[in-house]
This record gives C-alpha cells, structure tokens and sequence, in this order.
C-alpha cells in the first residue's frame, strides 16, 4: 500500500474537509463523530468561518490522524472558506435529505471541487438527517445515482441518532489509504503533512475571484 | 479514540501570502472607486487578523470595528474575529469582552467556547510569567536586602 509512515508508531496524517449549505449538519455530523455528542436544533449555531478538529483512529491496522475541517456553509464565507480546500485529500459533501434545496446545490459544490482540488481527491456524498424520514424530500435512490455520475462514495447519516455517522468517516479514509495518487509523487510529500494547513499543493489558487467567477458559471452546469 | 485539539483551529492557521494578496488587492481596489464592500472588507480583515504579523493583526482588528459600527448584521462573525485578533495581539482583557459579548448571544456557540479556554490559557500563561517576575525581583531583594543588613550589622 501506498501510504507507508516512516516508522510504525508514526501515524499517517489526512486532512478532511466539510461542505455543503447552511444547516445540514456538517458540525453536527463532527460533533457526533470526534465527542459523541449532539447538541439540539435550537443550541447549535452557524458555524463562523472555518474550524477544525484533529481525530485519531486505527483504520486496517494503521494509525491515522485526521484533520478534519468544518467550513461554514453560508455564503457569505464562500469566498474565505475556499482557501481551506489545499492539501485535502477528502472531501465530505453533506446535504439534508429533508431540504431538496441542499441537494439541488451539490452542482455548485462540485464545480467548486473542481477550481480546487485534484480528480484523486476522494469524495463521499452524505445525506444526513435521515431521522426526519417522515419529512424527507430527496429519494435514497436518487442521490444515489447522483453520486454515481460524480464518481463519489455515498451514505445516509443522522448525526442526531448517530447512523452511518462512523462509517461515513471510515470509508473516506479507506479510499484515500487505498488511493496511491494522494500519496505518490513530489507533491504527495506535501499533500501528506497538513499539520497546520500549511500541506499546500503547489500550482497556485485564487482566493477571491475564482470562486465568484465559478458560482456564476456553476449554476447553469451540471443540471 | 481521541480528540486532540479543541475548535478554533482560526486562532493558529494564517494564510499563504499570495492568498492574502488577493484579499488585499481586491480590497484596494474597491477603495480606490470608493466604494467597498462589506464583503471584500470583511474578507481582508479577516485574512489579516489570521496573520502572524502583528502589525496586520492590528490593521484587521481596526477594520473589524468599523465593520461592528457599521453592519450590524455582522456583528456575529466580527465579534468572534474580533476576540480572535484581540487574543493573538495578547489584549485577553479585549478578547474576552468580544468574546462574551458573542457568547451572550449564543452561549452554547462551539467556536467561542473553545476561543474562551484558549483565552484563559493565554492569561494563566501571562500569569506565571507575571508571577516568576515577581518572584524574581523579591528573591533579588531579599539578596540585597540580607547583604544591607549583614554589611549594617557588621558596622
């Protein structure tokens, strides 16, 4: 396997990321994954910016650290948030399979994927609330077939009652472990190290411009 | 299974300086047609306050207050960056009052929770530090003060 650490005590270091719009549980699904913890509707609050937690777990017999980036999904930090995508090598798309508003936006996030991060990057597609059944409004099979066409991993996840919420993360990390790509070559030494966030892939972003001109463009694409 | 760090993680990652670049050129920009959006003014005092520079630290915390004065619809998010700049700086005193302020609106809000503990670790720091200065100077004085009373006596 790719991913060799140089001594086995050392764990491996994967940088993850958060997105999707407003309120569909990214904090939540973070919450619940790093703390076991759930905080009610009424409690929780925008996330501000960016924020980030490191996780330790044990994947296949291999140590991994995770640094896993929570971005506020309002758009208003759009233009902000975008400079967190370098170095990842995960990408955890999330919407509210009760909100068909936040999964008709995944387009967007997507094409924003694209400005960013390289085809290697693993993506898993996770629709979270699936304990509000009784209101949901986006079909399992639909988004299913979604994530199929954008060559993403998918799950249905309630950070509330905890579903799929551990498997969600664990499969990620398996694919990018299984993922050569994200490790091999010159830049793979970097995209390796993200302590800090300073694993930048070379090449340049645009951290303003780029991500306006793209939310113009991305509308129309992909529908 | 561990969690290592608490939330945030804005109190230790800057940006690349190409990265603050564009914030501040699109920032220029727009101040040079004179007119500039809450935006584009938000985003760079943001990018500064993120900066380890000090002096970019103080110009992001400046911006961040007109931005409090004049948009009261952002007041969350500046109170936060606000604190946060206040806190690198070192001002803890200003950093927890901003910080207050936000979880006074939102107390259970993670972001200002975890901000608080840095805070208070910040100031139990200056604290020992503080209190070994102290400590020295009264050990130093005790020195001097022995060795007066010792050459007073000898006399």
């Amino acid at each position: 396997m790719a991913p060799t650490a140089k001594s086995p005590q050392a764990p491996i270091n994967v940088k993850l990321l958060l997105i999707g719009n407003s309120s569909v549980g990214k904090s939540s699904l973070l919450l619940r994954f790093s703390d076991e913890q759930w905080l009610p509707e009424d409690e929780s609050s925008a996330t501000i910016g960016v924020d980030f937690k490191v996780h330790k777990m044990d994947i296949k017999g291999k140590k991994v650290k995770l640094s896993i980036w929570d971005t506020a999904g309002q758009e208003r930090f759009r233009t902000i948030t975008s400079s967190y995508y370098r170095g990842a090598q995960g990408i955890i798309l999330v919407y509210d399979v009760s909100s068909r508003e936040s999964f008709d936006a995944l387009p967007r996030w997507y094409s924003e994927l694209e400005t960013y991060v390289s085809d290697s990057v693993v993506k898993i597609l996770v629709g979270n609330k699936v304990d509000k059944e009784f209101s949901r409004q986006v079909p399992t099979a639909e988004a299913e077939a979604f994530a199929e066409r954008m060559s993403s991993l998918f799950i249905e996840t309630s950070a509330k009652t905890s579903v799929n919420v551990k498997e969600a993360f664990q499969e990620v990390v398996e694919r990018i472990l299984d993922t050569p790509a994200l490790w091999e070559g010159a830049p793979g030494a970097k995209t390796t190290r993200t302590d800090g966030g300073r694993g930048g892939v070379p090449g340049g972003m645009q951290v303003v411009g780029a991500s306006e001109q793209h939310a113009e463009q991305g509308g129309g694409c992909n529908c | 299974m561990t969690t290592e760090l608490p939330y945030a993680a804005d109190a230790e990652v800057s940006l690349s300086y190409d990265e603050l670049e564009v914030l501040r050129l699109q920032y220029e920009r727009e101040l040079a047609q004179a007119h500039v959006t809450v935006q584009t003014k938000f985003n760079y005092a943001w990018g500064l306050v993120k900066s380890p520079l000090k002096d970019h630290q103080v110009e992001g915390v400046r911006l961040l207050q007109d931005l409090y004065r004049s948009e009261p619809s952002r007041r969350r998010e500046c109170l936060y960056y606000l604190a946060l700049g206040h806190y690198k700086m070192g001002n803890f005193e200003e950093a927890r009052k901003f910080n207050g302020l936000l979880l006074e609106k939102e107390p259970t809000n993670m972001q200002a929770k975890s901000l608080g503990q840095l805070i208070d670790k910040g100031v139990a720091r200056e604290g020992y530090i503080g209190m070994a200065l102290v400590g020295g100077v009264a050990a130093v004085g005790t020195i001097v003060l022995a060795s007066l009373i010792r050459r007073a006596a000898r006399k």
